[in-house]
């Protein structure tokens, strides 16, 4: 029986970033088992914890940001909560902050609909910041953009434009900073690599893709025009 | 290749990780992993499983040896695993050389390389993980500056194909051996001695098998004429055995895998040895005698996996489980403590029997995934010949109280191309798995499946049936075709194994030391991961048999004679000679041999002169 409630807050950085998004929920079962917290099952065969995630990262991709919601059947101080679950995660995995949610709460996936990615890819050749900035606004300029994807089903090739919220990007030394801001959604989205690609290959610049390092910035709620974190009352309100 | 540093491999392999598949194998700083200062210990020990990650994680023995290595103060022992075929040729593609998971180290700056053989199919793996580390293969190439590189498990009872390659051998359980032998290292690091010299000290320890020490003679007609020892060496090499299991190291820390591995729970070794003596099994041979762990041995290492992994399932291994004398107080206790935190239990090995299915049923009070059952031959006579001490009253019983406990799915293991089958045999499978479909359809339970496994018997040394030929792989596939056809009905699924690839590890299972060669060249032509069907390259093997004039047939389809010196003379795992001899002639007059843990000694000899017995503790 599901007695407590919380919303975590963490980090998915360095080595962390490569546990796949599956093996991610046994970490964290694992983790809070050797805790010495009790979690509440689901009903049911087959019991399962409830750990419920915000958005799956791609595996390579690390996250300042992630949030993830776990039921107790005991009720506990938050704080010991953090204090003891850290102890026992991955390095990597670092928890920012929690709160308590009351039961009935959206589910983080119900509720999480933008995120924000900063990309940094190695320059092939020389590029300078003004042909960047008009690269950028030329592909961002564009009402459509076909991207092909190699899916289960084949390659499928589908608009990304509509994905997208935000782009910039600025040179610093060697490389290519890009700050992506992006819809998600029950139909998917776009993947921010994919949106790199594509701006390399439309509007002809030279950047190194096989060097190219991701790093989700954040999830959020966005709601008429604003921006809330899933850990604001205004966000778990709606 | 370059000599590269771990923070230049590290800073390289990082920047193609996210690319190969499943990155998560390559990390080694999975919890619990041991990460010990390299200038702070004295003897480096890189522990090698010649298959992937997930497969050697799974693997008790490796996660048994690693955490002993470590408990050592002066010693240091990292792991290190075939990289999948992707991740091999990025790093062959970047020059980056075989590395130890947990510091990138190249393995190559160890003072010991240690390969576990569990199986024949991964002798390759072997040679190709030694050439990706930069280590000359051969052992009379190799100097001073390289690592030792040794060997133990399974197949080191004939390792006669690796001979050339591996320095030692260590036979038998390694877990007071393996620690004397690193203390030998520590002092050879300190005061070298000539190679002949240090190695002459290794043949001291108990189960030490140093090949360059024996020279085999060959007769015309391709037999063996005679092994010799150096004068200096024990004729004969006996297996190290763990006397006192219930005092022996166990790793109640193991390592938590952040991807999901083939055996992905805790493991909670209750015994060692099985001693039901089926004439096929190697390991019932190998692993004498039974030794079991008490009760308070077993609660205190489950108390302390659970809390030191967060594991939701613990199993009970052990070549028999059924047979351990405390297993109803066990389970019993391990469920009553633990069904709070949902850590379930699982059995992997069971019995034939109804009681073996009351214990299931408790076990898994929810999930009925599947039974299963190796009843192994189809007729009670071919059970009698192989000394495997069930009925088909036995197994129907078992399976008419897992269907009345709501399994519908069951599981049928049988072996074909055993000494003396015959067609009535092969029927004899058809009919125990329509006879157990319609006792599921009789019994009421929908989805009935069941699934029938045949696996193609392939001799083993040491075992009663060392002397036996394999059967033709053309019969084989017959007799697959046979069953395939017998077997079609849509409440029955059949599996069986590629026969090429059996033929192949019966080569490697009764070969010698001239099929080194052979192996080298396989490699040298792409050969690796032979256990994956999708990675088995058959022609190439027949190429490399065929180019070094060696004749597969010579190995694996030859009777044997009591009197030929088999290539495992001098390897010796305490069963004697009399008793393999007798058993194979009770098989062939298909009269049974009881299990010596319920009436008198069978008088394998493993018991006698070596102060040991078989120790039960219910």
């Amino acid at each position: 029986m599901s007695v407590l409630r919380v919303r975590i807050a963490y980090t998915k950085l360095e080595e962390a970033k490569y546990i796949a998004h599956l093996d991610l929920a046994r970490v964290f079962e694992r983790s809070i088992r050797r805790a010495g917290i009790r979690m509440a099952y689901s009903e049911g065969f087959n019991p399962h914890p409830k750990i419920a995630f915000g958005s799956a990262l791609a595996v390579g991709v690390e996250g300042e940001r992630e949030y993830v919601d776990i039921e107790l059947q005991q009720d506990m101080d938050l704080k010991e909560i953090i204090g003891r679950l850290q102890e026992q995660l991955p390095s990597g995995i670092r928890l920012i902050e929690g709160r308590v949610v009351a039961q009935g709460t959206k589910a983080l996936m119900a509720v999480l609909n933008a995120a924000s990615y900063r990309i940094t890819v190695p320059l092939g050749l020389p590029v300078s910041e003004e042909r960047l900035q008009e690269g950028i606004t030329a592909w961002l300029r564009r009402g459509q953009v076909p991207y092909t994807r190699y899916s289960k089903k084949g390659w499928v090739e589908k608009d990304i434009r509509p994905w997208i919220k935000e782009l910039t990007g600025r040179i610093q030394g060697d490389e290519a900073v890009f700050e992506l801001e992006v819809e998600v959604g029950n139909q998917g989205s776009v993947r921010p690599e994919e949106v790199i690609a594509s701006l390399c290959d439309l509007e002809n610049l030279p950047l190194d893709l096989d060097g190219l390092n991701t790093k989700r910035t954040g999830i959020y709620v966005s709601y008429e025009g604003q921006k809330f974190s899933p850990m604001e009352h205004e966000a778990i309100g709606k | 290749m370059s000599a590269k540093t771990a923070a230049e491999i590290r800073k390289q392999v990082e920047r193609f990780l996210p690319k190969v598949l499943k990155p998560s194998r390559y990390l080694g700083s999975e919890w619990n992993s041991e990460r010990k200062d390299w200038e702070l210990t004295r003897v480096h020990m890189a522990f090698a499983f010649p298959d992937v990650y997930e497969v050697g994680m799974s693997h008790l023995g490796t996660r048994i040896l690693y955490h002993l290595v470590n408990s050592y103060e002066n010693f240091l022992c990292e792991r290190v695993f075939a990289p999948w075929l992707d991740m091999e040729e990025k790093m062959r593609e970047r020059e980056i050389p075989l590395y130890a998971l947990e510091s990138y180290r190249p393995v190559k700056d160890f003072d010991v390389l240690g390969f576990t053989l569990q199986y024949e199919m991964s002798f390759s793996n072997i040679l190709n993980m030694l050439e990706l580390a930069g280590i000359p293969l051969r052992t009379k190439d190799r100097g001073p500056q390289h690592p030792w590189i040794i060997a133990g498990g399974p197949c080191a009872y004939n390792p006669e194909p690796l001979a050339p390659f591996v320095d030692f051998f260590m036979l038998g359980e390694s877990e007071e051996t393996l620690p004397e032998l690193l203390k030998l290292i520590e002092k050879q690091k300190e005061n070298p001695v000539a190679r002949e010299e240090f190695l002459l000290k290794v043949t001291q320890i108990e189960g030490a098998y140093v090949p360059e020490f024996y020279e085999v003679h060959y007769q015309e007609d391709g037999r063996i004429k005679k092994i010799e020892a150096d004068p200096r060496v024990p004729q004969t090499i006996e297996k190290a055995i763990v006397r006192d299991l219930d005092g022996a190291f166990y790793p109640t820390n193991p390592i938590v895998p952040y991807m999901e591995i083939v055996h992905d729970r805790m493991m909670l070794e209750v015994m060692r040895g099985c001693s039901r003596g089926c004439r096929f099994c190697q390991a019932g041979m190998l692993y004498r005698p039974v030794r079991e762990r008490s009760p308070e041995t077993l609660l205190r290492h489950a108390e302390e996996l659970v809390k030191s992994t967060g594991y939701e399932e613990i199993s009970l291994t052990s070549l028999s489980t059924g047979d351990y004398t405390c297993i109803q107080p066990v389970v019993r206790s391990i469920l009553d403590k633990y069904s709070e935190d949902k850590v379930s239990v699982s059995l992997p090995s069971l019995r034939l029997d109804s009681f073996d299915v009351k214990l299931a049923e408790e076990v898994q009070k929810v999930r009925k995934s599947g039974l299963t059952f190796a009843p192994e031959a189809g007729t009670q006579r071919l059970r009698d010949v192989i000394n495997k001490g069930v009925t088909e009253e036995n197994l129907l019983q078992a399976t008419e109280s897992a269907f009345k406990a709501g399994w519908s799915t069951i599981k049928l293991y049988f072996m074909i191309g055993l000494p003396t089958e015959t067609q009535e045999d092969l029927n004899g499978i058809v009919s125990m798995a329509k006879k157990v479909v319609e006792l599921g359809t009789r019994m009421g339970r929908r989805n009935v499946t069941v699934t029938v496994s045949t696996s193609s018997f392939v001799p083993k040394s040491h075992t009663p049936f060392q002397w036996e030929p394999q059967e033709g792989m053309a019969s084989l596939e017959q007799k697959q075709k046979y069953l395939r056809e017998k077997l079609r009905d849509r409440r029955i699924k059949y599996n069986y194994h590629d026969v090429k690839t059996s033929y192949l590890e019966a080569v490697f299972a009764k070969g010698d030391r001239r099929l080194a060669d052979v192996l080298e060249r396989a490699v040298k032509e792409g050969c690796k991961f032979d256990g994956w069907s999708e990675h088995f390259k058959y022609e190439t093997w027949l190429q490399s048999l065929e180019e070094l004039g060696l004749d597969p047939h010579f190995y694996a389809n030859r009777a044997m004679d009591y009197d030929d010196v088999l290539p495992w003379n001098h390897l010796a795992s305490g069963v004697s000679k009399r008793y393999l001899v007798g058993e194979h002639h009770q098989a062939l007059k298909e009269i049974t041999t009881k299990d010596c843990r319920y009436i008198d000694c069978t008088g394998c000899g493993i018991c006698t002169d070596r102060g040991i017995q078989i120790d039960l503790k219910g």
